[in-house]
């Protein structure tokens, strides 16, 4: 039975590593069989053996069991391990160890507009699909022994650069017998990031995602077209398809980004996240993915000046203190992860691990998400990740209680049945105080051990010649390095008291159960003479720490909507209010109700006006006496919320990128806004370039995920821009490359664009036409996401809202509408618009312009104040728009401007933000006004909204109540308690640590429409 | 009744004229009946203003005081109507800026360090348009101020009313602008920040200024040098009190550590500017006689976790602990946002302070910090009139209109290029 398993083992030996390399010498080959004995062995984390033996022949695991029902083979070597742990050394999944960096490109002198690696490969340089690590795999990498010593036997390679990045390569830390990879192609890498390229496309998130999509829908068109194939970077992507794709990311909305990407590609995409996915849990495991979860816990702040600490938000704070029990929260909630020392110093990785433990993750499910797993994510699972019979023998002996005790350590790594040791195996057994007889004189001796290292103290008296004293007899101790190995003991006394009078040299065997060593000296080399020691005093082994102290977090106590400065406690929720007394601005016909009674119900408005109305149970009323009660406030421009880029630059046109793809439901100020009484607003690209991207029409909905924020069932809207901007006057001299350069230019990107986009969709229609056994995947057009969104404004299934200042091109933009009979929706800023006023009512198309704003560059030197009253005057809808996180939440005195110049009455005023903007957004059917049946998005102020003395009281959205001034006081309180009681467990935690980090001044990103870059 | 008359046409006349300063109206004028805001925290009802050779002669209650109207040579009605003096406008580059994105019109960031002996009144364009369309708001004098380096230069005090500089200048340099280093730095760009830290530099720069500043002292302690340093010698007038000295700095360390220097090389008119944590240091700050320029309200909290409007409240906070401090709207795009400087007083009155206070806030408090209040900041007998009239609240976007605006004396064209660009349009549609 024995040799059964043997000579399978060995016939699996022979399979999975390959071949026969021809021999320098008589075969080496070594049988030798390890039982490594009476230790605890996890071998999975479904199975633990407590008194366990592994056996162990040819780097494969033959045999597992408990001590007392698994035998030894004869000729086994037995190594004791009682008091030791035995898990499945680690499996990481996500790294660059050995593999080659990109050469950077020097730095062109102006804008790369496309890729410098040639037409071979895929038309972006940040798509590296191509490359494979093993084409320049250095084995004797630098970081293995540091990988070795900290418990990884296995780990997953390729070259992190670009958006994507190509494959990994699964090798073995060790490789006897040329037998290290484990597994030539196990997964394809993706990520936000551009790495080395230079090129300008994609220069943002929304890019990247874009770039994504377009390039899986070039690889199913590609793969389907008849004759050579010529591209090296999609020809390799066809290869690894089947692989698993593993997208790194850097945090939960990120995540959630890559989920959402994924569901549209029918990918399944394994992330690499951020470690603070507890923030977002249910959406998390919504996506039902599976996540690699890096531990590099946030350092701790340098809190020791109370002015400074305020650089650090309570976001950061409670990212210190909470990060710690993601893995915990993840695990609770059933969330399939992994975990990764990627982004970790190696030394800190097993001590994270502990704090994993401490924060309540069970050993087992830790082990699970640190071997296990890792080695099912990359299809190597019958090879390693547990130490099952048959598999490769990689797994780590350690010191007990090792995921809970500090002071554990790893005693041996072995890979492929390939022993390291880490740490020797010995106890404190020599440490004590002894008698020490040398040649018929007794010493004292002492032996201590630190850190692994035993040193003998020796006393002895010496006598000193004093000039005026006489003789003088003075103790003196020497320390002098010890050389031990478990038996042997070797020690070297340089003593000089009379007796000796120089080196005294030890070689002897220690016997630890009595206590007593001899051997063999020599003094000064002459001849050896007997030595012996026995002890007196054996010193106490301080106890191992004992002292692990579980202190888990509970998620719903820890979490905010969202989990920073003014989060939500819990999720607030529609509720029922009955708002009396109030003056009412409708924006209905009648315009001005005083005292007045609104009643919403079920997130939208049930009555409004005078006189009785039956009132459900459970609702709130809310006394409006002296009050103002408005809509909230719409903002048709608005740069807020959005993660990682506000343009995508890289090209004349992006109609494929959209800010739907990257809406950021945690930056404060959207609170802000709410402050100021706005509860929507569309999002929009940027103006960098001429055809700019999607927007994303939102509310204000503070707490809640990013996909709660967009309107469902909204039209879709797309931003243009001209003049200085896309033609880059305001730019380095470096952007003066990027057609166009002119307004001339201009108008000729929108007409090659429509152009384009009627040849796309005849292409299609031709397609159509074919005989139905033709409409084959071969037949099959390319899909164009550029133009399929050009092609939408044609069809009128887009609205354009346009970025525009001087009236010429304002005047040319109708022009190009006109020829592809569409209509431009809006104009946006249209600071001259008040010189075309009757053209643009012509056309149809409404203005949302500034205030007061002018003379910051050449083009708006003709701006005026005015210009919303004469648009209003001569029939434009006209909207005021903010462009600017800080005057959003003003927009209320922004309006109050066009009374002011202009004259226009407060009733149109008023509508300038609220329902103006619901028309252009073609949201009037559900806000913009006060009325019945649409939208609770009410807004309670303290005065005349127009005046610079109101403030804002209350406002909800859609019923639900999300600013209420007084609340936010309490909050603000309430963030002041938890910052210092996090505070105080940083500055207990980090007490006496070096190099903590120094509060940093966090500056959000603050994006306007020439917002260029992430 | 025909006097009244007279000024009508004298109104409507102004209105036809270009944009060339008026000649100083000859002889005597009262305005009489509107509702007066002092400037100094008093209002006055049914004033009676009198003024004569460009100076304010008479300041009283129409309610108490009886005059005989014959005596004036004009008699403006204003009843019903809300008169201010002369809203003044600091820390801006206002008139040495045109287009911020056309570099030829920018003339505010010289190249250096030390920048101490420039002076920017003799680069203010009083023909910029930008001017003209501040004006109109009823803010009529400007503190025209370098940027850059860590010590910008020489600001001086401009009326928004010349034929050139020289017409213009109330103070040609009223005191140094120091940018004091800062202790935590973002790197990056403002649209891309890179990861923020703290500034490893500070000390180093920050012991760069102070060499400066009293190497600058000691040399001030000597009137005549065979080489005369143009640095130094700017910092003369400044040691002797008669010159103020900003210091640009926001945060609460940083402001402590200008309190420091403050007292250790005795200035006499020491001012912070910016002052974000100001009102946390407010008794220290008093007691060593600073002032305060807080930057325009109408911007974000620094912090997470700040209060979202605490920008707004701070005025109430700084004018609760009786520390000298005033308004300014400096911040982005800020020559031509100086017109809404009145909106930041009015604001900083939504959440705290009284109307009078303010007022005061951007007129009077300002004058006393910029060292300029014997002059203009209120409306009292003695001082230049510069002032002007509303016909509502001037303090709120939707009241404030200006119908009429004097300075030194001399009434002000309310036109400007943005109203005749409205007129001119206008017109196009009248057809």
């Amino acid at each position: 039975m024995r040799r059964l398993i043997f000579f399978i083992s060995l016939c699996f030996l022979t399979i999975s590593f390959g071949q026969k390399t021809p021999l320098n010498g008589v075969n080496d080959a070594d049988p030798t069989i390890y039982a490594l004995k009476h230790a605890k062995i996890y071998v999975s984390s479904e199975k633990v053996i407590e008194d366990g033996i592994l056996i162990v022949q040819y780097g494969k695991i033959l045999n597992v069991g408990a001590n007392f029902m698994t035998a030894i083979p004869q000729n086994a070597v037995e190594i004791d391990c009682e008091g030791m742990e035995i898990y499945p050394s680690f499996v990481e999944l996500v790294s660059d160890y050995g593999v080659d960096k990109t050469p950077i490109n020097k730095k062109v002198s102006k804008q790369q507009l496309h890729s410098l690696k040639g037409e071979q490969y895929y038309w972006n340089q940040a798509v590296n699909s191509e490359f494979h690590p093993a084409q320049n795999f250095d084995f004797n990498f630098k970081e293995k022994k540091e990988l070795i010593k900290n418990g990884f036997g296995t780990i997953n390679v390729h070259r992190m650069d670009g958006v994507i990045r190509g494959s990994g390569m699964t090798v073995l830390l060790d490789r006897k017998k040329e037998s290290f990879v484990l597994s030539d192609r196990s997964s394809t890498f993706y990520s936000f990031s551009k790495g080395s390229s230079r090129q300008s496309y994609p220069s943002s998130q929304m890019g990247m995602i874009a770039l994504i999509k377009q390039f899986f829908y070039d690889l199913e068109w590609y793969r389907n077209q008849e004759g050579p194939k010529g591209n090296l970077t999609l020809n390799t992507s066809i290869q690894n398809e089947k692989l698993p794709k593993i997208f790194c990311v850097r945090d939960k909305l990120e995540a959630l980004r890559v989920a959402k990407l994924g569901k549209e590609l029918g990918l399944d995409f394994i992330i690499r996240s951020g470690g603070d996915e507890y923030e977002a849990i249910e959406s998390i495991k919504e996506t039902g993915l599976k996540y690699i979860v890096p531990v590099n816990f946030p350092d701790g702040y340098d809190v020791s000046d109370p002015y400074d600490q305020r650089f650090v938000s309570l976001e950061e704070l409670k990212n210190w203190y909470e990060k710690p029990s993601n893995a915990y929260f993840l695990d609770q909630h059933g969330i399939n992860f992994a975990l990764t020392a990627n982004g970790t110093k190696l030394k800190d990785f097993i001590p994270n691990l502990r704090k994993l433990v401490k924060r309540g993750l069970t050993v087992e499910s830790l082990i699970r998400s640190v071997s296990q797993r890792p080695a099912e994510y990359l299809g190597v699972q019958d090879f390693v990740g547990t130490l099952e019979k048959g598999k490769i023998a990689n797994f780590i002996v350690c010191e007990s209680d090792f995921f809970k005790s500090n002071r554990a350590r790893i005693v041996q790594n072995w890979i492929a049945g390939q022993k390291h040791e880490i740490s020797t195996i010995t106890d404190n057994e020599l440490a004590g105080v002894y008698d020490m007889n040398l040649s018929g004189k007794i010493y004292s001796i002492e032996f201590k051990k630190k850190s692994e290292k035993y040193s003998a103290h020796i006393e002895y008296l010496k006598t000193i010649q004093d000039t005026t004293e006489g003789v003088k007899k003075d103790t003196v101790k020497v320390k002098a390095p010890v050389d031990y190995s478990g038996k042997n003991l070797s020690f070297v006394l340089p003593i000089q008291d009379g007796h000796f009078d120089g080196i005294v040299s030890c070689n002897g065997s220690f016997y630890k159960n009595l206590g007593l060593a001899e051997g063999n000296a020599t003094y000064n080399s002459g001849d050896f003479f007997k030595w012996s020691l026995i002890r007196s005093e054996k010193t106490k082994e301080k106890k191992a720490n004992s002292s692990f102290k579980l202190d888990s977090l509970s998620l719903d106590e820890v979490l905010r909507y969202p989990n920073m400065d003014y989060g939500f406690d819990s999720l607030p929720t529609a509720q029922t209010y009955f708002i009396k007394n109030a003056t009412i601005w409708t924006n209905e016909e009648e315009h001005v109700l005083k005292d007045a009674s609104l009643l919403i119900e079920n997130g939208k408005i049930k009555f409004v006006g005078h006189g009785t109305v039956g009132l459900p149970m459970d609702v709130i009323m809310i006394d409006a006496k002296g009050k103002y009660v408005t809509c909230g406030i719409v903002d048709e421009h608005s740069h807020i919320a959005i993660s990682r880029g506000v343009n995508e630059s890289g090209q004349n046109n992006s109609a494929e990128v959209t800010i739907e793809d990257v809406v950021n439901p945690e930056d404060v100020n959207i609170y802000r806004q709410l402050a100021g009484g706005v509860t929507t607003a569309q999002l929009l690209h940027g103006s960098a370039n001429p055809i700019g991207g999607r927007s994303a029409l939102v509310k204000l909905k503070w707490g809640f995920p990013a996909e709660d924020y967009l309107i469902p069932e909204s039209d879709g809207f797309i931003k243009f821009a001209l003049g200085e901007n896309v033609k880059q006057s305001n730019s380095s001299s470096r952007n003066s490359v990027r057609y166009p350069q002119t307004r001339l230019g201009v108008e000729q990107v929108f007409f090659d664009a429509f152009t384009r986009a009627l040849e796309y969709e005849k292409e299609w229609a031709e397609f159509a036409k074919r005989p139905k056994k033709e409409q084959t995947a071969q037949f099959k057009p390319r899909r164009d996401l550029e133009l399929e969104v050009v092609l939408e404004i044609l069809k009128k299934k887009r609205f354009v809202t346009c970025h525009s200042y001087i009236q010429s091109e304002i005047n040319m933009l109708m022009h190009v509408a006109d020829t592809f009979n569409f209509n431009i929706n809006t104009f946006t800023h249209i600071l001259e618009g008040y010189k075309l006023a009757d053209k643009m009512k012509d056309h149809g198309v409404g203005g949302s312009t500034f205030s007061d704003w002018w003379a910051y560059k050449y083009e708006v030197k003709d701006a005026i104040p005015y210009n919303a009253a004469i648009m209003h005057e001569q029939g434009v809808v006209v909207a005021i728009n903010s462009d600017d996180a800080e005057m959003g939440r003003r927009l209320n005195q922004e309006a109050a401007k066009t009374v002011k110049y202009g004259g226009m009455t407060e009733q149109d005023a008023w509508k300038t933000v609220t329902l103006n903007p619901a028309k252009l957004l073609h949201l009037d059917d559900r806000i913009g006004s006060i009325k019945i049946g649409k939208d609770a998005d009410i807004v309670i102020w303290s005065d005349n909204p127009l005046s610079v003395n109101a403030q804002v009281e209350k406002t909800f959205i859609d019923g639900i109540l999300l600013y209420d001034h007084s609340i936010s006081e309490e909050m603000k309180k309430r963030n002041a308690e938890e910052r210092s009681k996090i505070i105080l467990k940083m500055i207990e935690e980090t007490k006496g640590e070096k190099g903590l980090r120094k509060p940093t001044r966090k500056k959000r990103h603050l994006y306007h429409c020439n917002t260029i870059g992430e | 009744m025909m006097r009244s008359a007279l000024l009508i046409v004298l109104i409507v006349s102004i209105q036809v004229l270009g944009q060339t300063p008026l000649p100083k109206y000859k002889g005597s004028i009262l305005f009489s009946g509107g509702t007066l805001h002092v400037g100094n925290g008093d209002v006055i009802d049914r004033a009676l203003i009198g003024v004569e050779d460009g100076k304010i002669t008479l300041v009283k209650s129409g309610l108490t005081y009886t005059i005989d109207k014959t005596e004036y040579d004009t008699v403006i009605e204003l009843s019903g109507k809300q008169i201010y003096p002369g809203f003044i406008n600091t820390n801006n580059t206002l008139g040495i800026t045109e287009i911020d994105a056309v570099r030829p019109t920018r003339d505010f960031s010289e190249t250096g360090l030390f920048n101490s002996n420039i002076r920017a009144g003799i680069g203010f364009n009083t023909e910029s348009e930008v001017l003209y369309s501040v004006r109109t708001n009823g803010v009529l004098y400007t503190q025209a101020t370098p940027r850059s380096g860590f010590v910008s230069g020489t600001s001086s005090i401009m009326a928004l009313d010349g034929w050139n500089w020289e017409d213009a200048v109330l103070k040609m340099e009223d005191g140094i602008h120091v940018n004091w280093p800062k202790k935590i730095t973002s790197t990056g760009w403002w649209a891309n920040p890179g990861p923020n830290k703290k500034n490893k530099k500070y000390e180093e720069h920050k012991n760069q200024l102070i060499e400066f500043i009293k190497s600058a002292k000691s040399y001030c302690e000597k009137k005549n040098h065979r080489e005369k340093n143009l640095k130094f010698e700017a910092f003369r007038e400044v040691f002797q009190g008669d010159k103020r000295i900003y210091f640009h700095v926001d945060f609460a360390n940083e402001i402590n550590e200008v309190v420091d220097l403050s007292r250790e090389l005795k200035f006499k008119f020491p001012v912070i500017v910016g002052g974000y944590d100001s009102w946390l240091l407010t008794e220290r700050l008093k007691e060593n006689k600073f002032s305060i320029i807080l930057d325009r309200l109408h911007s974000l909290p620094e912090f997470d976790h700040d209060e979202v409007d605490l920008p707004y409240k701070i005025p109430a906070k700084l004018e609760a602990s009786g520390i000298l401090y005033c308004l300014s709207m400096h911040g982005d795009m800020e020559a031509m946002n100086s017109r809404n400087l009145p909106f930041q007083a009015g604001t900083a009155r939504a959440y705290g302070l009284k109307n009078e206070e303010a007022v005061a806030a951007i007129s009077l408090n300002t004058a006393r910090i910029l060292g300029i209040e014997e002059a203009v900041g209120s409306v009292e007998e003695g001082k230049i009139a510069s002032f002007f009239v509303s016909e509502g609240d001037a303090l709120d976007m939707k009241t404030n209109q200006v119908v009429l605006a004097m300075i030194n004396g001399r009434f002000l064209d309310l036109s400007n290029r943005q109203l005749k660009l409205y007129e001119t349009y206008s017109k196009k549609y009248q057809d």
